[in-house]
């Protein structure tokens, strides 16, 4: 049976599965979730994903959401094909433990936040809060001031080799230039790894939306 | 070499680490970090935590930082004793890894705020924002009213066995009390969770303050 993937196509954490899913070679089958009708508060919607979330998968019986969880799966499941994406030696893993939980909180927290200011809200219709946003983006700033230490010293957020902890930042990544932060652009390091990582063919097939490849 | 912990006594985050510690009978040196004087952001320290924050580690020499992180170290390094932790069958572990995504997102990422807003605040002199605190423990009993289906029909968030992502909720859920929050104790499954949880002997043994057991 075909992997299922259901989620919107421009939505962050339903693209960073695809990211993966891309990485890995898997061919899935994307099912659209009609936001503007409220498909993922549907009483159906919910006994797949009961928080009224996107996205969620369908595998081999598996249903499995929470997208940093999904890209797991995917990347155990396939191991043996595509880009490994967690490594498996006891240290190298909790360094790339570290990064994960360091992708969660010092970036996506921050980051995820300063999109939704500036770039969702006005699409709601609502007002961002100025203040808001650039209390957010001077604690992100600070935050990729470390990441560029770190990144001076090795390629990637756990090391040498790229893993899902780069791949996670992404999609809020992508879209903090259109909030009005070039925050990823301006510190050297940081800039050297956002170009490597964006330049993937992962990223370039599901940038402008996500769609089925199986 | 023995397993050095260090962090602040009292810190939510250095008590995550310490009940993994309990859980697999690790013993462990604890060296307290002295916030009040700024120790956490000296020089010094930012070698080994470089975003100038509690806990880490250094277990023969390997440094590891961000508490989750350093717990699923723990986990797997001792797998073979204590409580076994972190599933390991594929599927299972996809679950884990959901349910421990959904402490991040849907518990951590409210709790820790509004205890931030009511709790901590107020210790620094500064005064919390009670329209703050309000949403974000509204937003948390639409997402515990979740956790209460999920935990009508298992044990545990992640099945029928504790794991990491049961035990990362305890630092912040314990200080929801004082945050003026009875909202672990007035759904029926979240209540017999909490209860279930908090009573292991590791939470117990750390609950008023991390110690050596070295
Ligand atoms: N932690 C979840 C977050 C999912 C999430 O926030 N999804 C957004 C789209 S990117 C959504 O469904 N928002 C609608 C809502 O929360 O009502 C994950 O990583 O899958
Ligand atoms: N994601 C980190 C968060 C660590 C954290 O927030 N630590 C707090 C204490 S619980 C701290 O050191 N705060 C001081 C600061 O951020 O300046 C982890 O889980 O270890």
């Amino acid at each position: 049976m075909v992997f299922k993937l259901y989620g919107v196509a421009f939505s962050t954490c339903t693209k960073r599965v695809a990211i993966v899913l891309h990485e890995k070679n898997v061919p899935f089958e994307f099912h659209p979730i009609d936001f503007a009708a409220g498909e993922h508060k549907s009483p159906e919607f919910l006994k797949h994903q009961p928080f009224g979330q996107v996205p969620y998968i369908e595998d081999d019986g598996l249903v499995l959401y929470e997208s940093r969880a999904i890209c797991r799966y995917i990347a155990e499941k396939y191991a043996g094909q595509g880009t490994p994406l967690i490594p498996t030696e006891l240290k190298a893993k909790a360094i790339f433990e570290q990064a994960t939980s360091v992708e969660k909180d010092n970036f996506d927290a921050l980051a995820s936040k300063a999109v939704y200011e500036k770039v969702f809200k006005p699409m709601y219709g609502l007002t961002p809060n100025q203040e808001t946003f650039d209390e957010l983006i001077g604690n992100l700033d600070k935050r990729l001031d470390v990441y560029d230490q770190i990144l001076s010293k090795q390629k990637y957020v756990a090391g040498e080799e790229i893993t899902l902890a780069d791949l996670f930042h992404i999609p809020y990544g992508a879209m903090l230039a259109a909030a009005g932060s070039n925050i990823l652009d301006t510190k050297p390091n940081v800039a050297r790894w956002w170009k490597d990582i964006t330049s993937r063919s992962s990223w370039i097939a599901v940038e402008d939306g996500v769609k089925s490849t199986g």
